[in-house]
């Protein structure tokens, strides 16, 4: 009556302890063989500060904030990044730009100041995958050091030199550039055109 | 609300005098004067809906709340029609048979919201309303995913000059004219119009009359999308980090009900909150945006305490642990308590009920038992009462649709039910002040509350005091020459009952916490006047009904959700004139 | 005494002294680099070529190390049971020739060994190197630290259950040579390759070899510092220098144990073809001491890579194969011995012998194992996981 109930539940039984395992040795030496197998197997150390990594192109490491093609900051100050941050660990403050400054033309919204904790940001690269313009981005920076806390808290200007440094290198991150992501993301936004959808994407509203 | 009827057999035939219809195979009794979307509330259903608002009048332009209508038959056929209505311009009908999820409809949803988002630049990420946005939340709920459109979206240019408070980004517009119909109907300055025709048309000002009523700020709450935006909130915080508390606005004696919205103990704006008793749907921007002075960075921040009046640098604890209150309580105390002193207190319109009652009742305890008063009344020109006719004159009688009140404080009524409870009756402030220069009194308590209430005051019977107790949030020239000075909190922070003109009590609650060491009056007299415990409203409503007449009706009711109606004629009888004062303080200005 | 005979004493502890605690220290490189071996890495390879200078450097930031004491423990005992565990283990060695040492000794020539010609030897190691026991205890009990008595008393168990297989397995050695001096007993195995002990009393060598492990702590019977369930077992509170002692104590208890493998049983340093030493400090002595040497070195390496090869016992069946595996094979293998001995049997009978009672041991644990089932926790009956009980 129970049959099928009993087919349900699944005990793992233990392995049977017959002759060879109660007198061990078989199994010493069958241990032994292992272990005796990998000293003689070619090592697999890297010798790291002479030896780099070969990292993944979608490695997750220090953060970078993008310009556009004009040189500024990308960021359009959405809070979606921060709101996605499970550590916590990014603070924006947004503001509107002096309307008549050519330099902002086009934009109604920046942020005046972007701060990264980068102690406590656990790099889960969700801040990327919220941002809707493609604006931050993880590099594949992973030696990052510093000698005290604030140095460790990037500031805007610092994320965006981080782009200067590593923009067009072979370590680009290309995570966010692998298809589209969103039609926000490439709106030009000097003339404000959408462009065209891809093939087969459609687009949201 | 009417809660829904309990839903009968569908399948039977109703009777021919039949006073219910179905929404979605749901039996709901028809109200009067109601359309089908507030018909298919009470069925559980939500028509989305954009053009349509309960306070103004039917357009039907948005065709977003399109539904199948029909009607059943004696015979318990259901018969439906053949075109789907507009369900906010239908009114309903007894037998009627609404159906608002059928294939039709959703297909007539979809293609709406697709339509309407055919311009919607897709700027979410900067927009103030994503997260609270109509077309976000329909698009989800009711839209699709694509767009066919092949074109260029048509751009538009961002308007500033709209208004003083509110701007325009005329591309997020989805052209279903509640701004206009509000300026019309409610406001009654008619300033927003529509201009152009088909897919040119923009919300606008006339050329140099910009939207700057006193109400303009409704106009961000009613709109749907992102297209109108308060340029005081602008950018501040994405919606989706406030948390909001319900409050009641202190800046005059309509006490509309509020929204307090805060992030990390600070204010970002506040918003009306639907109380048929207070003030319906709106508020004024006098109240909306009067409420910076809660963030302000010179709050009065910890007790200060002045021996000898010599205004010495008290407002640094000794160590970093020291809880700089029992220093100035106990200062307090020891000269209240003297015996052989005249006391004053004088209690401010801008408290709630239960700290004045908890002030008052330990005023009269005292050895030397304190003269209550009540503290000068703001008063501002007349009430102002809205829609203004075409040359800008007041309505009058049932046309009334918004009143802002001459008198600027939140509480005046029942601060003066208890000092007339115990002081029998009420004299003017003028009085008061005279008495206080005639040198009647040589210790005085005096409650502040808001921003600038107490520093236009003539402070010349100062000079006659011996000691001088302030309790108050921002430092005036009193403050400066006050033996004591206790930090309390803002209506944000406090919990408690107002009382606004008709006798409507309701609740305001602690939305953020007090900056530095200033404790809100509530917590701040619990500890002055002794009593075990910590300071709860409830509990003290409860006690002042059994010993004030006024207040009887509160016992065991909690205020919630619209308030309580007080009995209108006890506390008329209380009233009487009050001088006005010209408000001073430049952060409760709203225009 | 006159100096002239008291140099070579003099000299042999001098080495004793200043080579075990530095093959104490390069243990640790070993250990490591053993490590590194068997995980397919490289291992310490910074410091010095080859890295060997990384255990001099561990030495020396250990030894700057802060000495943290905590606050509730026994100062005193706390800060002498490292000592007492290396004190103990450092006098073992006095009566284990780490060269050759003939039996027939002349005074005044340099000896491979502290103190020969004692008499009880393998009595003195038995009983100074269970001393060790006692700094582990009295460390764990003086930390005022539950992990670290939890640990001591497993260590403590682990002990008195161990010494009894230890000391059993060899009196069969000690019967056949008539002798507790282990040079004496070397000096039994000197007549080529097939009279070392392990041949005829391979029963022994696997039992002494298997508690002497126990008695190291080494996995896989080190409970008592079982990071898993004690933190770090009686040593947990032990910082810098006095951490250093008790690692100290325990590798030169791995090499004395492995010593007395070499010696007990692999011949000692004795070599087919490798002809007895001269006297003293002659180059054939030095050669007879580097067989000895590379046997041990063989032993430790044995131990290291049992290390990593096998999982830690659980602590009843540690507790189960002292009482019910190791201490009735050894008994057996005694009586074994104790009467082919007597009736004046060949010893070689006990090769066979030993094969048999190893196979019996075996079988019967099966057997047991089949009959009693393993001490597991009952499951819940079906009728209880139906009624939502279990």
């Amino acid at each position: 009556m129970t049959d099928k109930k009993r087919k349900t539940i699944k005990w793992a039984e233990e392995p049977k302890i017959g002759f060879a395992e109660a007198i061990y040795l078989p199994a010493i030496v069958e241990g032994l063989k292992t272990t005796l197998r990998h000293a003689f197997e070619p090592r697999k150390t890297k010798q790291y500060p002479e030896e780099k990594p070969d990292l993944p192109l979608n490695y997750r490491g220090l953060h970078r904030l993008n310009r556009d093609d004009e040189g500024r900051v990308k960021c359009v100050a959405c809070y979606l990044c921060q709101t996605a941050c499970p550590a916590n660990c990014i603070t924006i403050v947004a503001a509107q730009p002096p309307s008549d400054d050519p330099h902002w033309a086009g934009r109604d919204k920046f942020p005046a100041s972007f701060e990264i904790d980068e102690l406590r940001c656990i790099y889960c690269g969700m801040c990327e995958e919220a941002c809707p313009v493609d604006a931050i981005e993880l590099t594949s920076i992973y030696d990052l050091t510093g000698m005290s806390r604030d140095e460790m808290i990037f500031d805007k200007e610092k994320l965006l030199s981080v782009f200067d440094k590593t923009v067009g290198g072979d370590k680009d991150p290309i995570r966010t550039h692998h298809g589209a992501l969103g039609p926000a993301s490439e709106i030009d936004l000097r003339t404000a055109q959408v462009a065209p959808p891809p093939p087969g994407h459609g687009r949201p509203g | 609300m009417t809660s829904p009827s309990s839903p009968q057999s569908p399948a039977a035939p109703s009777p021919p005098l039949s006073t219910t219809m179905l929404v979605d195979d749901v039996e709901v009794a028809v109200g009067k004067k109601e359309n089908i979307i507030q018909a298919a509330r009470k069925a559980g259903v939500e028509i989305p809906h954009y053009c349509w608002h309960p306070d103004l009048s039917v357009v039907a332009s948005c065709r977003m709340c399109l539904v199948e209508v029909g009607d059943r038959r004696p015979n318990g056929d259901v018969v439906m029609g053949p075109k789907l209505v507009p369900a906010c311009q239908t009114p309903t009908k007894p037998d009627m048979v609404v159906k608002t999820q059928t294939p039709k409809v959703k297909q007539s949803q979809s293609t709406t919201l697709e339509y309407l988002l055919l311009n919607h630049p897709l700027d979410c990420s900067i927009c103030d309303q994503a997260g609270e946005c109509y077309l976000q939340d329909y698009t989800f709920k009711f839209g699709h995913a694509h767009s066919r459109l092949q074109e260029p979206k048509i751009q538009r240019i961002d308007k500033h000059h709209i208004g003083e408070q509110i701007v325009l980004f005329t591309d997020r517009c989805v052209m279903c004219t509640r701004c206009v119909r509000f300026t019309r109907e409610v406001a009654g300055t008619a300033e927003l119009q529509v201009i152009n025709r088909g897919s040119g048309e923009e919300i606008d000002v006339f050329p140099g009359h910009p939207c700057n009523n006193k109400l303009a700020g409704n106009v961000v709450d009613i709109c749907p999308v992102g297209a109108l935006c308060s340029k005081d909130f602008l950018y501040k915080k994405r919606v989706w980090w406030l948390k909001n508390q319900e409050s009641v606005c202190t800046g005059c004696s309509t006490g509309c009900s509020i929204h307090a919205d805060q992030s990390d103990d600070h204010l970002y704006r506040l918003r009306p909150r639907e109380n048929p008793l207070a003030q319906g749907r709106f508020m004024c921007d006098e109240g909306r945006f009067g409420f910076h002075y809660v963030n302000d960075p010179n709050r009065l921040k910890l007790p200060i305490v002045r021996a000898d009046r010599t205004p010495t640098d008290a407002t640094s604890p000794a160590g970093k642990f020291d809880d700089p209150w029992p220093a100035a309580i106990q200062a307090v105390h020891h000269a209240m308590t003297r015996p052989d002193r005249k006391n004053i207190v004088i209690l401010s319109p801008f408290m709630t009920c239960e700290e004045a009652y908890l002030l008052a009742s330990w005023a009269k305890s005292l050895p030397s038992p304190a003269h209550l008063a009540l503290g000068p009344v703001p008063m501002t020109g007349d009430d102002d009462h809205y829609p203004k006719g075409p040359k800008g004159e007041s309505p009058s009688g049932r046309s009334i649709k918004f009143t802002i009140r001459a008198e600027k404080a939140p509480n005046r009524w029942g601060v003066a039910a208890i000092v007339q409870h115990w002081e029998g009756d009420l004299v003017d402030w003028s009085q008061t002040a005279q008495q206080l220069a005639a040198g009647q009194f040589q210790q005085a308590y005096i409650v502040g509350g808001a921003s600038g209430y107490l520093d236009q005051l003539d402070i010349t019977w100062v000079a006659s005091l011996s000691f001088l107790t302030v309790q108050d949030i921002l430092p005036s020239p009193l403050s400066e020459r006050a033996d004591v000075v206790l930090a309390s909190g803002s209506f944000a922070e406090r919990e408690g009952a107002f009382v606004n003109h008709a006798g409507l009590a309701q609740l305001i609650k602690p939305a953020i916490r007090s900056p530095g060491e200033a404790r809100p009056d509530g917590r701040l007299l619990m500890g002055l006047v002794v009593r075990p415990g910590l300071y709860h409203a409830a509990t003290i409503r409860d006690e002042m009904a059994d010993i004030m007449s006024a207040f009887k009706a509160w016992k065991g009711n909690s205020l919630e959700p619209d308030g309580l109606m007080l009995e209108r004629k006890i506390l008329t009888a209380t009233v009487v004139h009050v001088p006005p004062i010209s408000q001073g303080g430049s952060a409760n200005k709203g225009d | 005494m006159s100096m002239a005979d008291l140099w070579p004493l003099l000299t042999a502890i001098a080495i004793v002294m200043m080579i075990v605690p530095t093959i104490g220290l390069y243990m640790t490189f070993v250990e490591r680099k053993v490590a590194a071996l068997v995980q397919d890495r490289l291992g310490p390879n910074r410091v010095g070529p080859l890295g060997l200078f990384q255990a001099i450097a561990d030495a020396i930031k250990i030894m700057l190390k802060e000495q943290v004491t905590p606050a509730q423990a026994q100062k005193v005992l706390f800060m002498t049971a490292p000592g007492i565990g290396l004190v103990a283990s450092l006098m073992a060695i006095a009566v284990v020739p780490f060269g050759p040492v003939p039996t027939d000794q002349p005074a005044g020539v340099f000896r491979f060994m502290i103190a020969p010609g004692v008499d009880i030897g393998l009595l003195f190691l038995l009983a100074v190197s269970s001393l060790s026991a006692y700094g582990i205890i009295l460390g764990g009990w003086a930390s005022n630290n539950k992990y670290s008595m939890y640990g001591a008393i497993r260590s403590c168990a682990q002990f008195i259950s161990y010494e009894v297989p230890l000391g059993l397995s060899i009196l069969g050695i000690v019967a056949y040579s008539g002798t507790l001096s282990i040079e004496g007993i070397v000096a039994s195995q000197s007549a080529g390759i097939l009279h070392w002990n392990i041949w005829w009393q391979p029963l022994a060598a696997i039992i002494f070899f298997t508690s002497a492990l126990a008695e190291t702590n080494r996995l896989p019977f080190d409970l008592p510092e079982c990071e898993q369930e004690l933190v770090g077992g009686f040593h947990t509170e032990y910082s810098g220098i006095k951490f250093v002692l008790f690692f100290l104590a325990e590798y030169t208890h791995v090499v004395t144990v492995s010593f007395l493998v070499a010696l007990l049983f692999l011949g000692g340093w004795h070599f087919p073809g490798v002809p007895s030493p001269a006297v003293g400090l002659t180059g054939s002595a030095i050669l007879s001491m580097l067989i000895l040497v590379i046997k041990v070195m063989m032993v430790v390496f044995f131990i290291l890579m049992l290390r990593w090869t096998l999982p830690r016992f659980r602590f009843d069946q540690l507790m189960g194969l002292a009482w019910k595996g190791l201490i009735p094979l050894a008994m057996a293998n005694l009586l074994g011995v104790v009467i082919v001995l007597s009736l004046g049997g060949s010893r070689w009978i006990m090769l066979p012998v030993s094969i048999a009672l190893f196979v019996a041991g075996g079988y019967a644990s099966a057997l047991s194992f089949e009959r009693a089932g393993r001490p597991v926790p009952p499951r819940p009956s079906t009728h209880l996981i139906k009624q939502g009980v279990a």
